[in-house]
């Protein structure tokens, strides 16, 4: 009984911090959850021109976008790809046009590479040599100074970030084409 | 084959990449506080790392069975998927305050000249910030990842026990330094905590030489990446730069 | 019940420079180090920790009588947790990119032992105002500290102030090389333990002021 007298406090206490929590809860969750998904939503104009806003939908398992314009219409995807960069995983979000035969935009979500060296991958100096390219075929690195068609400019000094990145966009595209192509989902 | 490889990745990434003092700045309490003579560190290594161990085991069921979004045995009670994952923290401060009591105990009983020497320092392993960023890692990956790519029992735990080896590692490293500067003639008002920090910054330096050792390991690991190799052509032909970058293509 | 111990304006004056959590009383050490990358991120932190030790302080002062010896560390644990959610969800809320940077050094502060070592030495025997007043001087203290290293930490690393953010204020030339160690966990001990010493110097140099013969 004195265990129950001297209890009751931590009982109390563990009432109301749980009903506070649980209106904490209840107020915020919405936002939070609205807030992730803003993350990737934010960045659709940029990444796939024409796009005002985007949708989720599901694609073998995985998460894409459609890129819509004002009216609603499909103008490219937008699809969340993650791999292993020079130190840690590297977080990207591809555009591509309807027939995923082309690169729009490349944004980087995410990112632990070495500041000031990999970390500029997510410049657009680097970033704006995957615009245009196909994806017929992988794309490949390289440090000239004029790359070809095949090829995205590495930044100096972040071999391996930018390898990384390109390998990423790589093992994602040719996925998601074969996916995208198996739920005959590809539209002219 | 690939599941070993994505476990010793794990391990190697909590105790030498990604090591829990020197790279995440948990547990600097102890690490400037126990590190003056080596048999106290090695003996707070090892305690932590025990209860670390234990606080990982029991946060993950909690976290997998109890508190995250559609967890069996809350949709099994309550019968509709629900989202207890506010409540992580205040289940890991509890896990954790119940570990340390346990191994208190378990301490007091089998070895008590070590539990003399440890003196207050056994309860104050509490507040390790250590033992919360493992409960925290492995909240990020079961709690908040994708269905796919939820942590198993067997990740969780060897993160738990390699982060532990890693920051037993971090404070002997230092204790042996310590034991050394002893001897020096360090100025007043560096005395103690600010040649500690100046001694971790330059281990920190050292550690950091440990980056992309993991990518390698996992391109070693992985078989069948079913990804064309991407060639990287240089344009001046010169054999080697002076990065990282010694893989074979 | 009559006022024993420092009176509220002493403890919020003391909290500030004199018992300065981190260059004094060497607490909270994980965050000051992991957070001070930025101005920003600092920023943040520190009125993480300002909300959560001034909630938690003005609870445990309120409840103090009731307060057992041998429970107490479980209610200040459950007290610190509770806020230390809260104080999270509303980051995640409302500044939800720095909350992902500051990532699980909110979480943190729970183990922090400023928080504790407060509520141990203040609140469980003050009122309500001590307590407060001590909560608030505490918490400006461990903003100077965190302003301290992470204005040397990010104008040395970046050249710039508050990067990122609207307010970004350029202070050195654009040409200035960026001294990246700043910015990593090197240069985090390094800076910490050089501002330290300074510390101890100024505090050593204040006290044989005071104590040379007039």
């Amino acid at each position: 009984m004195k265990y129950l007298q001297q209890a009751w406090l931590v009982l109390a206490l563990a009432l109301l911090f749980g009903a506070s929590l649980a209106g904490v809860y209840v107020a915020l969750a919405d936002k939070i959850q609205a807030n992730k998904l803003d993350e990737t939503l934010r960045q659709i104009p940029a990444l796939v021109e024409g796009a005002s806003n985007g949708q989720a939908t599901e694609v073998a398992g995985r998460t894409v976008y459609r890129a819509l314009d004002a009216e609603g219409k499909q103008v490219g995807w937008v699809v969340p790809a993650s791999g292993q960069g020079f130190a840690d995983t590297i977080e990207l979000l591809i555009g591509l046009d309807c027939q995923a035969g082309n690169i729009k935009g490349l944004y980087v979500l995410s990112q632990k590479e070495t500041p000031g060296l990999g970390s500029k991958v997510t410049e657009s100096r680097f970033l704006q040599g995957f615009a245009g390219k196909s994806t017929d075929s992988p794309l490949s690195v390289t440090k000239a100074a004029s790359p070809g068609a095949g090829e995205i400019l590495a930044v100096t000094g972040a071999t391996v970030s930018s390898e990384s990145v390109t390998q990423i966009v790589n093992k994602n595209i040719t996925q998601l084409r074969s996916e995208l192509a198996s739920a005959a989902q590809l539209r002219p | 084959m690939e599941h070993l490889g994505s476990l010793i990745l794990v391990a190697v990434g909590a105790a030498l990449i990604n090591n829990f003092v020197l790279h995440y700045f948990v547990g600097i309490c102890p690490f400037i506080g126990v590190s003056r003579r080596l048999d106290t560190a090695f003996g707070m290594g090892c305690a932590v790392t025990f209860v670390i161990s234990i606080a990982a085991l029991l946060s993950w069921t909690f976290t997998y069975y109890v508190l995250r979004p559609g967890a069996p045995l809350t949709s099994a009670i309550l019968g509709k998927d629900v989202d207890l994952s506010i409540l992580n923290y205040i289940v890991y401060i509890f896990v954790i305050a119940s570990s340390v009591q346990l191994v208190e105990m378990y301490v007091r009983k089998f070895f008590p000249s070590l539990y003399k020497s440890f003196g207050v320092y056994l309860p104050l392993i509490t507040t390790n910030c250590a033992i919360l960023f493992a409960c925290l890692e492995i909240m990020k990956h079961v709690s908040g990842a994708n269905p796919s790519e939820i942590w198993g029992l067997d990740k969780a735990l060897v993160l738990a026990v390699f982060g532990g080896v890693g920051f037993t590692l971090a404070i002997v490293i230092m204790a042996g330094i310590r034991q050394e500067l002893d001897l020096c003639d360090v100025p007043e008002s560096l005395r103690g905590a600010g040649i500690t920090l100046i001694v971790a910054g330059i281990l920190a330096m050292a550690f950091m030489g440990f980056t992309g050792v993991d990518r390698n390991l996992k391109d070693a690991f992985s078989k069948n990446l079913n990804v064309p190799a991407t060639p990287i052509s240089s344009a001046t032909g010169q054999p080697k730069e002076l990065t990282y970058n010694v893989r074979q293509k | 019940m009559p006022t024993e111990g420092p009176t509220p304006l002493e403890r919020f004056v003391r909290g500030i420079l004199p018992e300065n959590p981190v260059y004094r009383q060497l607490l909270g050490m994980c965050p000051t180090l992991a957070v001070t990358n930025g101005v920003a991120q600092a920023l943040t932190m520190s009125g993480a920790v300002l909300f959560v030790l001034f909630c938690a302080n003005i609870i445990t002062s309120l409840i103090r009588g009731l307060l057992k010896p041998h429970l107490r560390i479980l209610v200040f644990t459950l007290t610190i947790a509770t806020f230390v959610t809260i104080a999270d969800r509303i980051l995640a809320a409302y500044v939800y990119s720095m909350s992902k940077e500051l990532g699980p050094y909110i979480p943190l502060i729970i183990v922090n032992c400023i928080i504790i070592c407060r509520c141990e030495v203040c609140a469980s025997k003050q009122g309500p105002l001590t307590a407060g007043a001590d909560a608030i001087g505490q918490s400006i203290g461990f903003a100077l500290a965190l302003l301290s290293l992470s204005i040397v930490r990010e104008l040395l690393g970046t050249g710039a102030l508050l990067t990122g953010t609207a307010l970004e204020l350029r202070v050195l030339p654009t040409n200035w090389p960026n001294w990246v160690v700043m910015v990593l966990p090197p240069g985090a001990f390094i800076t910490l333990g050089l501002l330290l010493g300074l510390a101890n110097w100024a505090a050593s140099r204040l006290a044989s002021l005071k104590n040379r013969p007039a």
